[in-house]
């Protein structure tokens, strides 16, 4: 019951003029980042950021989590109609989505992709309501062994879980882990690579990390391999409708609709794992235990909704280890952990506690946005697919030009324009020999929570590292952590030798 | 053999960064208590650990020439989607990209002289025709314009000090901030 009083104060909070405002411009401009192929939706969350500086928090975070979830969804309208997926989420809506506009019906598919973001995206929010609390309160039982234990595990799951080889994706993991070794150590007050630079001695903020090899190094990558120039890149002049699905047919898919959930869920909570992942597993779960599984692939209504309803569901997922243990598990998380540390206030345990009301208005206003989000889409496709006549020389030169202030106003420091034009050039090398980035951006942002903790836990427990296999709670992580790592690996290695024997 | 090197090279560059930031780390001055850890602990764990995974890739390329890769869960699902073959044959322009970088390392070692708008227009401009960008209309008023609309929301709307530059670029700036009401 005071779960729903404080959510109710929480709408009220929302529906402030100012907050409703920022929030529609964040869904828009989440739809328009994640409708443009030159822009990733972390990349627009992160060019948002310095807009969000002279906010208050609340408005800051509805701007920043607004953009995150309508950036899950904006992308399935090009993917459904020009076959051109925005964002890695949408590549699995190709396979149905696109088939069933080609098989004569684009606004039903449209309809299917509407209708899957809302249930998706509802489901997941309101079992983030009803599960953050028990979380942090759970949380507030933990000590720095599992708090360790926590962070290794989300370091080990982007390693495995991500893209790229496991050495690249393991060394781009460790190279963060470096960086946010940079600077004056917070125990004993030495300085560690810095080499007498005074802009090094104050560390790396890893918001420039990711800004440069995020921001900088995509354009970079785009430009050596040629903008598209001027061209259109898909017929947005055709008519563009979206068509409801009936009752009934959502009746029938109501499996679909839950298990997809769930997946989405699950996948967002765990740190490293996204939308993305959320996404294309559930298409892979929906082939493998779906009713009509043998169809999928020929433009059915289930290979739609499974990734869709998974891709936004992965939000609400995603924003409870944020909110309650401080641990962002995803790059878009990442950026809004950053705007609450640019504002004062350190997610975690006692986040109830301290600003607990505040709290309360997210939650709400990720209701508010999921809603609007598809009010938006439905009224707005026609506009927002548009934007792909936008010419990509003129978008990526902007984008530089927003990473460039991004990283400037954060400290007011031109020194930091160096540093992000440095992970700019780093960014594209790491695509270039395919180290993923993901893990680097990952490992700088919880370096420094893992240093103090295993720093806390080795000093508390003299020396004894065994402490982290001796206790229930972080046992079982480090067990899952391993697993993690070492799956994948035995896996492939299995495959390979069960591919020699059969080749004769 | 060359194939196989230029599959190394990377983790032997690697691994000599690895090995001098160990040896940076063995010289940190601190002062620590007896028996318990200092700060190089941390760095030093992470060193070892990206120089065991540097030699077994070296070991791997370079001596047995295994191009076994473990990949990770998004690698595997993405090699199955649609377009992947696609990307992998666009050609590259290696000109467009170098052009790029020495433009934006142009742009930000000149800022502070000549100013945001100066600089953020030529650089705007010039980034588009390294983009193979050539409607020089559109070109000039995105330049000008978009500096000019990013000037004013940082400077009045979310209050950041942007560069105004020195000599005449000082008094160009101001007097843009004074058309636009910025005190």
């Amino acid at each position: 019951m005071d779960i729903l009083l404080s959510l109710g104060a929480g709408f009220l909070e929302v529906f402030q003029p100012m907050n409703m405002l920022v929030m529609f411009i964040g869904l828009v401009l989440g739809m328009l980042v994640a409708v443009l192929p030159g822009l990733t939706l972390v990349m627009g969350v992160v060019l948002a950021l310095p807009f969000t500086y002279s906010m208050g928090l609340l408005p800051a975070i509805i701007l920043l989590t607004s953009m995150y979830v309508s950036g899950t969804y904006g992308g399935a309208f090009t993917s459904i109609l020009f076959r051109i997926p925005g964002e890695p989420i949408d590549v699995p809506l190709l396979w149905d989505g696109y088939t069933m506009a080609r098989n004569g019906q684009p606004a039903k598919a449209l309809g299917w992709t509407l209708f899957a973001a809302l249930c998706g995206g509802l489901l997941s929010a309101t079992v983030m309501v009803f599960l953050s609390h028990p979380v942090a309160k759970f949380a507030l039982t933990l000590s720095s062994p599992e708090y360790f234990a926590i962070l290794l595990f989300g370091m080990t799951s982007v390693v495995s879980l991500g893209g790229g080889s496991i050495s690249n994706a393991f060394i781009s993991l460790l190279l963060g882990l470096m960086l946010s070794t940079v600077g004056v150590d917070s125990i004993y007050g030495t300085e560690r690579f810095a080499f007498g630079v005074p802009f090094l001695q104050d560390g790396i903020e890893y918001l420039l990390v990711m800004v440069g090899a995020y921001g900088l190094g995509e354009v970079f990558t785009r430009l050596e391999k040629g903008f598209k120039s001027d061209e259109k890149v898909g017929d947005s002049d055709g008519k563009i409708a979206t068509e409801f699905p009936t009752l009934a047919e959502v009746g029938q898919l109501k499996g679909t609709f839950f298990r997809s959930s769930i997946l989405g869920i699950l996948v967002g909570i765990i740190p490293g794992a996204g939308a993305t992942i959320a996404s294309f597993v559930a298409y892979g779960a929906e082939s493998q235990y779906g009713k009509r599984r043998k169809e999928m692939g020929t433009g059915i209504a289930e290979g739609i909704v499974a990734p869709q309803t998974a891709a936004t569901s992965s939000v609400g997922g995603a924003l409870i280890p944020l909110l309650t243990m401080g641990i962002p598990g995803s790059g878009a998380t990442a950026i809004i952990l950053g705007a609450f540390l640019l504002h004062g206030i350190q997610p975690g345990p006692q986040i109830f506690v301290s600003s607990g009301p505040m709290v309360y208005a997210i939650f709400a206003s990720l209701f508010v946005s999921i809603i609007g989000m598809c009010i938006l889409g439905y009224f707005a496709i026609k506009p927002l697919v548009k934007v792909l006549d936008l010419p990509e020389p003129v978008v990526s030169a902007f984008v530089v030009m927003f990473c460039f202030i991004g990283a400037f106003a954060a400290r007011n420091n031109l020194s930091d324009l160096y540093v992000i034009t440095a992970f700019g050039i780093l960014g594209y090398l790491c695509e270039k020999l395919k180290f993923p980035i993901a893990p680097m951006v990952l490992g700088s942002i919880l370096g420094p929570l893992a240093e103090s903790s295993f720093m806390t836990m080795m000093i508390s427990e003299n020396n004894d590292w065994t402490v982290l296999v001796a206790r229930p709670i972080s046992a079982t992580v480090m067990v899952m952590a391993v697993v993690s790592l070492v799956y994948p690996i035995h896996r492939q290695l299995r495959e390979r030798r069960l591919t020699r024997r059969q080749t004769p | 053999m060359l194939n196989r090197l230029q599959r190394a090279a990377p983790y032997i560059v690697l691994q000599i960064c690895v090995m001098y930031f160990y040896r940076l780390s063995t010289q940190l001055d601190f002062m620590a208590p007896a028996g318990r850890i200092g700060p190089d602990a941390w760095p030093k764990m992470i060193l070892v650990l990206m120089g065991g995974v540097c030699v077994y890739e070296i070991v791997k390329n370079l001596l047995v020439g295994e191009s076994f890769t473990a990949a990770g869960l998004l690698e595997k699902l993405m090699a199955d989607a649609d377009g992947g073959a696609e990307v992998a044959n666009q050609p590259n322009y290696p000109l467009r990209l170098w052009s790029g970088i020495g433009l934006t390392i142009v742009y930000i070692t000149t800022i502070d002289i000549l100013g945001f708008f100066t600089a953020s227009s030529i650089y705007l401009a010039l980034f588009m025709i390294i983009g193979r960008y050539y409607r020089w209309g559109v070109i000039a008023a995105t330049s000008l314009i978009g500096s000019l609309g990013i000037m004013f929301i940082f400077m009045k709307v979310v209050y950041v000090s942007l560069p105004l530059g020195t000599g005449p670029f000082l008094t160009v700036s101001t007097a843009l901030l004074t058309v636009m009401g910025v005190h």
